[in-house]
């Protein structure tokens, strides 16, 4: 049975996630710029008539972010810091430190949500029903990316190889999928295709349950399953008991 | 008590990192002390159940490294070679978040993290983020992590390596402060000689002696190394000089060729072993 060591989640969380908005901002700030960036020039190129997505698209961009720059935390404290080595031999296992990691993330994130939050509310996008659902996807969406983290952090030897592929990937996740922009503007068949990156279904299930877009439910169940999917292949690739 | 049984461990092919040892660890202080590549961080990443073996088995006190993880992993601390600390935390919050994760709950690590630092000397540093720390005191919090969480093994590798020589007094201190087995790996030979009651000699990924300071040392009572340019009948060639060990009462005859007398140190067991220098 999958037991969690909370008190090292928790300590983790407050520690690496709320004291570190205080001791490093700018770190913050940088995860915000991209999708603050692309929401002022939504704005202006459609003249306002897409910013609600932008909103949305750019909460969700915020989101993935955050997670997918843990990439870069975790193989810096696995190749470097050696910290993943020093919690090998202890009772955290390697689903305590993920979640850890996931946790500090997603409370990291807190500051940036609420700036959306805000936002959307002056646009009058969010109720209180449909932000139940969002939230759902949200954290569906920081376990996901963070999982991927994990599994790139997991792959890689050399620390130099991570900032790139976090770089890119980033890119891909954030910009290509209908994030920005309804995502009936994708043919379907390709819309599959790019629903490889949780943003995806996230966008499309966000952007359906405040009425953007048509609803699209598949959407969620393949969130869920990505979700999944990639937690355990995190798992497998973290390298807690290497060979 | 550590055992090691026929601990072997291959990295890819042919590349035997540890070739099939067996050697007993007595308890208290002991170090493990060889050159780059001997294979100490390795057998340490097995022992502390970071690494899995190609084969054999190692047992600390009784319990099996593959089989009984998680027990072992409730008894032992190990701090990797090179570890740092993350820069924007404190050194309590990462001590206070190690002993989370050794189970503690949050008033007791709190305590031992307040004890375990104070022990060490860092009364005044606890509370400043590990980026401002000087090298020595970064090492010291690792160590108040292995003092807090009261472990019965602590392994530490190679736990001063980069340090100035302050630095490593400072942090040869906080290592007497740990009170159960420590088994620290180092090729300081100083080192191994001032921290550990027993000495364990590895190269090529085998052990090649074992002993106090004094009892490896027997062996080249009484003599010094001289060093030279040139080559002398039964020295031992390392780089561009050779290395001869002659009894003190001998030196005069060698006044023409070398350069340099030495007193005996325990790196010229490694040299009389032929480890790998050509003699």
């Amino acid at each position: 049975m999958l037991t969690l060591n909370l008190r090292f989640i928790m300590t983790m969380a407050w520690y690496y996630g709320v004291k570190t908005i205080v001791r490093g901002p700018s770190y913050l700030i940088a995860s915000l710029a991209t999708p603050l960036t692309l929401l002022f020039l939504v704005f202006v190129l459609s003249h306002g008539a897409l910013v609600k997505f932008a909103i949305v698209g750019g909460l969700i961009a915020f989101v993935g972010t955050v997670g997918l720059s843990g990439a870069g935390d975790s193989a810096f404290f696995r190749l470097q810091l050696r910290i993943q080595d020093l919690y090998v031999p202890s009772r955290v296992s390697p689903f305590d430190y993920m979640a850890a990691f996931t946790l500090s993330y997603l409370v990291f994130s807190v500051p940036g949500i609420i700036l959306y939050i805000y936002l959307g509310s002056a646009y009058h996008l969010f109720n209180s029903y449909d932000s139940v659902m969002m939230i759902l996807v949200m954290l569906l969406l920081i376990i996901s990316t963070t999982s991927i983290s994990f599994i790139i952090s997991g792959s890689i030897k050399h620390l130099r190889n991570i900032w790139g592929i976090t770089g890119i990937l980033t890119i891909i996740t954030s910009i290509l999928p209908p994030t920005f922009y309804p995502y009936g503007y994708v043919p379907k068949d390709f819309l599959y295709i790019i629903a490889l990156s949780p943003t995806t279904p996230a966008a499309v299930v966000v952007q359906g349950a405040f009425g953007l877009s048509p609803m699209m439910d598949s959407m969620f169940y393949i969130l869920i399953i990505e979700t999944i999917c990639y937690t355990i292949l995190a798992r497998i690739l973290v390298r807690w008991r290497e060979n | 008590m550590i055992e090691i049984r026929n601990l072997e461990k291959e990295y890819g092919k042919n590349q035997k990192a540890l070739d099939s040892i067996t050697q007993d660890l007595e308890g208290g202080i002991v170090s493990i002390i060889g050159r780059n590549g001997a294979g100490k961080t390795t057998l340490l990443r097995i022992l502390s159940t970071q690494l899995k073996s190609s084969s054999g088995e190692a047992y600390i006190d009784g319990l099996s490294v593959n089989k009984d993880m998680k027990k072992i992993r409730n008894k032992i601390v190990s701090i990797p070679q090179e570890a740092a600390p993350i820069g924007i935390l404190t050194a309590y919050e990462q001590v206070f978040m190690y002993l989370t994760g050794k189970g503690f709950s949050f008033h007791s690590a709190k305590q031992e993290s307040i004890r375990a630092l104070k022990s060490v000397g860092m009364d005044n540093k606890m509370h400043v983020p590990t980026d401002e720390l000087s090298g020595g005191m970064k090492r010291k919090m690792f160590v108040a992590m292995a003092l807090g969480s009261n472990a019965e093994t602590v392994f530490l590798d190679e736990p001063t390596t980069g340090l100035d020589p302050l630095s490593r007094l400072e942090t040869w201190g906080a290592i007497k402060e740990l009170t159960g087995n420590v088994v620290l790996t180092t090729h300081y030979m100083e080192e191994a000689t001032e921290l550990s009651k027993k000495i364990y000699m590895m190269d090529s990924g085998k052990f090649i002696g074992s002993g106090t300071a004094d009892e490896l040392l027997f062996e080249l009572r009484g003599k010094v190394r001289i060093e030279s340019r040139q080559h002398m009948p039964g020295s031992y060639n390392i780089g561009n000089i050779y290395v001869k060990y002659v009894d003190r009462s001998d030196i005069t005859k060698y006044e023409k060729v070398y350069y340099s007398i030495k007193q005996i140190s325990i790196e010229d067991l490694f040299i009389i072993r032929g480890v790998n220098l050509e003699s």
